[in-house]
């Protein structure tokens, strides 16, 4: 009798970690930045990332008549931290600009490095930008 | 066996039988990679990075502060092994460099895009329908300013159960009237793939 228990509690036990596995928190941290007043918002929607992940500061310029913005992104962590971010454009309406031109990108993040990530923006009709990243490990 | 048992029994049963259904989803189109191939997300990454950086490079701002260049995309060339289609790459290129609305386009590279042109040309104007002096003559296209071009290469090393494959997108824009390169800028990507210690 012991013995089937402790079957069941294996196949219990297997049951959930193969239904945890489905259950990744997908939020990141989100910088919204207006480049038409210079002003940034730094939403942190996953406690986790936030710990690992700090936003060091928003820099953005125009090139070429296209807006352009550069964030700095820092690690907390001794360990090397794998991360995607993604750049996306909107108007002055507040509409994305062609959200399928701007991919999730991968960023390797040595212990305690600073990295600074890039984007311009896909027309000159664009007014503010948002960072999302989120862990490489929840991407699937 | 008890009936808690049987009940636990079979909810452990049922969550591991449910494992043996064939599924189909819709997927991001940026996954992490499941390969060492070129993957869909390497495509789209390196248009992405690609057309940033040739918008916003100092050799192109000449060009564009004043005008807008005609440009042709060359089918870029597959140095690699693998089958990896660079017309598409060639064509998502060209779709984000037009929107940017900072260049013309014309398309002379593709097979037969030429040949076809004064077929419809001539195929026009034959039939007798079109007004004959608003017809269409040949010989007045647009002339071509600048053409991108471009490369994939490939280092693939294999060392025990580790297979470290190596990609380079290299892409050059080049101004067809002096002969001088405009912009250059390169896209890396590795990978490395470990094979079980059991299996194959």
């Amino acid at each position: 009798m012991m013995k089937i228990s402790r079957i069941t509690g294996a196949a219990v036990l297997a049951a959930s970690l193969i239904s945890l596995n489905g259950c990744k928190n997908t939020s990141g941290t989100i910088v919204n930045t207006d480049h038409l007043t210079g002003s940034s918002m730094i939403i942190t929607e996953n406690a986790r990332l936030a710990h690992r992940v700090e936003v060091l500061n928003t820099t953005y310029d125009e090139v070429n008549g296209l807006k352009r913005v550069h964030i700095t992104l820092a690690s907390d962590r001794n360990k090397r931290l794998r991360i995607d971010y993604r750049i996306c454009w909107f108007d002055a309406n507040g509409m994305e600009i062609d959200p399928q031109t701007k991919t999730y990108r991968n960023l390797i993040l040595e212990g305690h490095d600073a990295v600074t990530v890039t984007g311009v923006a896909n027309s000159p009709a664009a007014v503010s930008s948002k960072l999302r990243v989120r862990e490489t490990s929840q991407a699937e | 066996m008890k009936k808690s048992d049987f009940v636990l029994c079979l909810i452990g049963c049922a969550a591991l039988l449910s494992g043996c259904a064939t599924t189909v989803k819709e997927v991001p189109l940026d996954r992490t990679a499941a390969t060492t191939k070129i993957e869909p997300q390497d495509i789209r990454r390196t248009v992405e990075k690609m057309t940033e950086s040739l918008l916003v490079a100092p050799g192109v701002k000449e060009f564009v502060s004043n005008r807008r260049p005609v440009l042709d995309v060359e089918p870029m060339q597959n140095r690699t092994t693998q089958h990896v289609d660079m017309i598409s790459l060639t064509d998502s290129v060209r779709m984000q460099l037009l929107r940017s609305g900072m260049f013309r386009f014309v398309d002379r590279s593709s097979v037969g895009t030429a040949a076809n042109d004064v077929e419809r040309i001539n195929q026009e104007n034959q039939l007798g329908l079109v007004d004959p002096s608003k017809a269409v003559k040949a010989g007045q296209q647009t002339a071509l300013d600048m053409y991108l071009t471009g490369a994939l290469s490939e280092i693939k090393n294999v060392e025990g159960r580790v297979t470290d494959q190596y990609y380079k997108f290299s892409m050059i824009l080049k101004d067809l009237k002096t002969g001088e390169i405009v912009w250059a800028d390169e896209q890396e990507i590795r990978k490395e793939k470990t094979k079980p210690v059991l299996g194959w």
